[in-house]
């Protein structure tokens, strides 16, 4: 009796089933929530508010645009996006973990920021929209966890508008040797202790530190761009390339 | 434009500057502290109403950088930006120039001066210019809040008399300074005191010559 080969991907270092892996990682994020903003500041020493303002100076978005965040969490960009397209503009923040999603709604609200966003639990590799519907499609530290990745940026290209432009805001790989061995060292010493500390949970820390490492780097993430139908694509590195900013448009 | 200088740049990321984000950070500093004179100083923010969601991209050429402000939300957002970006109104100027707009009056006069480059529609900058030049926070009334409506009075007034008085002092330390450097300083003597001097020299070398001549006569007739 012949079995059909089970389709493989990675979940961090592990190699796990295809179909399993959006279950893991939304162990993870659910797992994470509570304190994500708290360890995100903790993680980055707060340099991912920087990284996130460059994905907001990058993204020209304007008054009456339509944006979607995808991965977008607890809803850093979008508070942002909310306030740039005003009312006349729509902003969607969407998640795969309503865990996430749930975190994000609580804190936009306690913000005031009501009115233009949308909260859509989503998958990123199916995204629930008519073709052309987006000015500008963000994903900030969500693509690495996504298990079809070209499927996925297919999906945006789908989505966007002639015109329009997606940035993928993502761990990447540094650019100089010693910086990287610095960054290795923090990553799996010091980052799973601090998830143990402050989160109690040092196991997503470590996948979080695995998955890093087998994301794409800068040039092969901009090649899958380019596959996907995305044009002018390019990258910019942040904080010596521990951080890429990549941006395509659509034409 | 910028993007792609700075993918070409990757060599580049040793420098401190772009490895710590600097622009990203003071901007995110400077944000901050508008935002914060704008809750101080509400009438700021009713004369930015006119510009609301306007985009207002600023070349600041002798720093090489691009910088958009956006008032939305009651609030002013500060960003880097491309010089490609869509903008209503774009300007591009020195860091003095552009301090010399808290006039609005003399933007034509800048443009007519090659001094300032604008594109797009003038009021935004005009705008922009006139609510920061115009910024008056009624401090006694903040203080007020956290120590009350007297003390906030008395610490006001005795703040603005020491402010009164330090540009007394500063004022009267400059024209001191002004007078040591201009006036002509006594660091040599006068030409009569030294015409004295010489003369005096003269006749005390007169005097000693004679002495020394008497002493050589009585040794002269000691020996003898």
């Amino acid at each position: 009796m012949n079995e059909t080969p089970e389709k493989t991907t990675h979940f961090g270092y592990k190699t796990v089933a295809e179909n399993e892996k959006a279950s893991m990682v939304a162990d993870v994020f659910h797992s994470v929530a509570a304190k994500y903003d708290v360890m995100n500041d903790l993680m980055s020493f707060g340099v991912h508010r920087l990284w996130k303002r460059q994905t907001i100076a990058s993204s020209g978005v304007r008054k009456g645009h339509h944006v979607l965040d995808l991965a977008g969490g607890t809803g850093d960009l979008t508070a942002k996006f909310s306030q740039l397209v005003g009312e006349t503009g729509q902003v969607v923040l969407g998640d795969i973990n309503s865990s996430m999603l749930k975190v994000g709604r609580e804190k936009l609200h306690n913000l005031g920021l009501v009115g233009n966003i949308d909260y859509v639990q989503m998958n990123a590799e199916m995204l629930p929209f008519p073709d052309n519907s987006f000015d500008v499609i963000t994903i900030a530290f969500g693509l690495r966890n996504v298990t079809d990745k070209d499927k996925a940026l297919r999906s945006m290209y789908r989505i966007l508008k002639p015109g329009g432009r997606l940035l993928v805001l993502e761990f990447s790989k540094p650019k100089h040797e010693a910086l990287s061995k610095a960054y290795d060292f923090y990553s799996f010493n010091l980052l799973p202790t601090m998830g143990k500390l402050v989160a109690n949970d040092s196991e997503s820390y470590q996948y979080l530190a695995e998955s890093i490492r087998m994301h794409p780097d800068q040039d092969t993430l901009k090649a899958m761009m380019n596959e996907a139908g995305f044009e002018q694509t390019t990258y910019q590195n942040l904080t010596g390339g521990i951080v890429a900013l990549h941006r395509g448009f659509k034409y | 434009m910028a993007l792609d200088q700075a993918t070409e740049k990757t060599s580049d990321d040793t420098n401190i500057s772009t490895f710590l984000m600097l622009p990203n950070f003071v901007l995110s500093l400077v944000e901050r502290i508008l935002n914060q004179a704008l809750k101080l100083d509400p009438n700021v923010a009713h004369k930015l109403t006119t510009v609301k969601q306007k985009r207002l991209l600023v070349e600041v050429r002798d720093w090489q950088q691009t910088i958009q402000l956006v008032f939305a939300d009651e609030k002013l957002h500060i960003y880097t930006a491309d010089n490609s970006d869509y903008s209503d109104c774009m300007i591009s100027a020195d860091i003095d120039t552009l301090v010399a707009l808290k006039n609005p009056a003399i933007l034509t006069q800048l443009i007519r001066q090659d001094k300032l480059d604008l594109q797009g529609d003038l009021n935004i900058a005009q705008a922009y210019s006139g609510a920061f030049s115009e910024i008056d926070i009624d401090w006694p009334e903040q203080l007020s809040a956290y120590i009350g409506d007297a003390p906030a009075q008395q610490l006001y007034m005795h703040l603005m008399s020491l402010k009164h008085q330090g540009s007394k002092v500063t004022a009267k330390l400059s024209s001191t300074l002004t007078s040591l450097f201009q006036d002509e300083l006594a660091v040599t003597i006068h030409p009569l005191e030294l015409a004295q001097f010489k003369q005096q020299n003269r006749e005390l070398k007169g005097q000693v010559a004679a002495i020394e001549q008497r002493i050589n006569t009585l040794l002269n007739a000691i020996t003898r």
